[in-house]
């Protein structure tokens, strides 16, 4: 390493210089912000509203928590969350892997034509007042299933995963059925296990984005008690921001305001996600390249 | 079901008959795909008739025609050209500033010895990726609220004698927007671009060290012209994407989420307009005929962007 260094020419040791300058930066304007909001959960709300605290919790307390775990609509709102995204997840990569699979047969009937009619699905859509229309027509709309059914087929992810079960090669589905394995089960027990990178992509995505939906509680759903925890939080943010003076105090006993719970919320609402995506890096990455490199 | 018929057998059934489990698969997402996207489409006469919600899911087909009633209307609000110089000029901003910061982030990355530290670095970049903005409106509230960190922060330090009004400002929500989908989307981009530096043959790098060429020197003249091809799709997509909502899409939800009443002269775009007139005002009708011309517009502009690259870059998108 430092013999390497030392034969490096003057520019390139200035050019690493700044390079790792600005890899620290990068690191601490991409983390601080969550860092900071953890500690802001972990401090007495009224006291983090004066302001001052940079690193460390001024007066330590686990109130926001509490009054977070506590009150029925969050607690209600994070159950919907969680079984919405679990539950959507499922539904929308079975749903996807399933037609992404068929579709990857290049001599499957009618493919010109369905593959025709997915790019015009996702390039152009009748936008929310017809869809709006249509969820009231079937009776979805403000029911739980909205968090199901719009999204339950990924037009983007049907792309990739046709592209990824393309590079399959054909004669490991030709052996198998030789063996006289039908088409569900050379799926199920030959392509499935062979398509982890592609899977765990479609899992991390499709349910990042469940999880973080807010649009469909807002456009579709009026029932207070259907919401989930993205929209809760989103209703906070907006009542905060129309009153400048953000200065909303619970009960008298109480050290929390709406923002000090708000931070708690945001906190769990981060952490799933902060321990899943690192963990998934090296198969995003790929499925990312499986994505840009289609033709 | 058994594949283990004599040849002529199978060779007679047809191809669709023998591929019955597959088509099952295809047809099943296709029926999804009329019911659920085609449909709404037909929806879309809406904005050509006068529309009641009262009148229930016949009365799209059953109320009276008004023309292009309602796509006048528009043109001719007042709200309109405000509406639109806000759609384009924040992708617009957004695309001059978030589109090189990627290509210089993933050159510098690609440079770096494998580690620790570079991974921790490109894990760190992509996070904000992944959080909803919701909770980055939320954290923007926090940061830059008028006793915000930042705000608290500057006077401390004597650089401001009053605070900021980084999200009341109408004249710093362009500014806002670009620099949080900066923050945001710089290292998930870079992804793409570090993908393609790492194809790069490396002989043609260390014969350029042997003629004595400078690091900067083999960026310019190997790196990006080898990744042109990627840097090409990329802008081509962002120029498609200018009227859909800027190159990642986040042109509504930050609308939505950090527009107010006090900066929303620079803040209303056509997509939040739509939802305001229609879903929390219920002008059916009026809605569906803004959206109708955001939907052509923006349908227009990735044909146009695909066409230009398949001759430019050899690829398009479909």
């Amino acid at each position: 390493m430092s013999l390497r260094w030392k034969m490096k020419p003057t520019e390139d040791k200035i050019l690493d210089i700044l390079c790792y300058i600005f890899f620290v930066l990068v690191i601490f304007i991409c983390l601080y912000p969550f860092y900071y909001i953890i500690i802001l959960s972990f401090n007495e709300g009224i006291d983090a509203s004066m302001g001052g605290i940079y690193w460390w919790p001024r007066k330590f307390t686990l109130e926001n928590y509490e009054k977070f775990f506590t009150d029925s609509k969050w607690l209600r709102g994070l159950l919907i969350s969680i079984s919405s995204t679990v539950l959507g997840t499922i539904i929308s990569v079975f749903f996807t892997v399933l037609v992404a699979y068929a579709l990857s047969f290049k001599d499957l009937k009618n493919r010109k034509f369905y593959m025709t009619m997915i790019i015009v699905c996702m390039y152009f859509s009748g936008g929310i007042i017809p869809y709006f229309s249509l969820l009231r027509f079937l009776k979805i709309s403000n029911t739980y299933l909205v968090y199901l059914i719009p999204g339950a087929l990924n037009i983007f992810f049907i792309l990739i995963g046709t592209t990824f079960f393309e590079g399959i090669p054909g004669s490991l589905r030709e052996s198998a059925k030789i063996d006289g394995a039908g088409e569900l089960k050379v799926f199920t027990r030959i392509i499935l296990p062979i398509s982890k990178p592609f899977l765990a992509t479609a899992v991390l995505f499709i349910g990042v984005g469940k999880w973080n939906n807010w649009h469909d509680c807002t456009f579709y759903i009026q029932n207070n008690n259907l919401r989930n925890l993205a929209y809760l939080m989103m209703q906070v943010i907006n009542s905060t921001q129309v009153s400048a003076t953000a200065m909303e105090f619970g009960a008298s006993s109480t050290t929390t305001t709406s923002l000090s719970i708000q931070t708690a919320a945001m906190v769990v609402a981060t952490v799933p996600i902060m321990c899943v995506y690192p963990f998934l890096q090296k198969y995003f990455v790929t499925g990312m390249m499986i994505g840009s490199v289609k033709e | 079901m058994s594949e283990r018929r004599p040849e002529g057998a199978v060779r007679r059934k047809s191809l669709f008959m023998k591929q019955l489990p597959l088509q099952i698969f295809a047809l099943s997402g296709i029926a999804y795909l009329v019911v659920f996207h085609i449909l709404p489409m037909f929806g879309l006469v809406m904005g050509f008739k006068n529309y009641t919600i009262s009148s229930g899911i016949k009365g799209i087909f059953t109320s009276q025609w008004v023309g292009l009633k309602y796509f006048k209307e528009f043109f001719h609000d007042y709200q309109f050209p405000t509406l639109l110089k806000n759609t384009i000029g924040i992708s617009l901003l957004k695309l001059v500033f978030t589109f090189p910061l990627p290509i210089l982030f993933a050159i510098m990355l690609s440079q770096m010895p494998t580690g620790r530290f570079k991974k921790l670095t490109q894990t760190a970049s992509y996070l904000p990726h992944f959080i909803s903005w919701v909770i980055i409106s939320g954290i923007s509230y926090q940061f830059l609220s008028s006793t915000g960190i930042i705000n608290s922060l500057l006077l401390k330090l004597g650089w401001i004698s009053k605070p900021i009004g980084f999200l009341t400002d109408a004249d710093k929500y362009w500014g806002l927007a670009t620099v949080l989908d900066m923050w945001k989307e710089t290292g998930w981009w870079a992804i793409v671009f570090l993908a393609a530096i790492m194809g790069i043959n490396q002989e043609m790098y260390e014969s350029a060290m042997l003629d004595g060429a400078s690091r900067l020197q083999r960026d310019w003249y190997i790196t990006l012209p080898s990744i042109k091809s990627t840097i090409v799709t990329v802008l081509i997509l962002a120029i498609g994407n200018l009227f859909g909502g800027g190159l990642s899409g986040s042109n509504f939800e930050q609308s939505y989420l950090l527009g107010n009443s006090m900066n929303s002269r620079a803040s209303s775009i056509i997509q939040t307009y739509v939802y305001t007139v229609g879903l929390a005002n219920g002008r059916y009708s009026y809605a569906t005929a803004v959206g109708l011309i955001q939907s052509v517009v923006s349908l227009v502009f990735v044909l146009v962007s695909n066409a230009v690259s398949k001759k430019i870059a050899g690829s398009g998108l479909f």
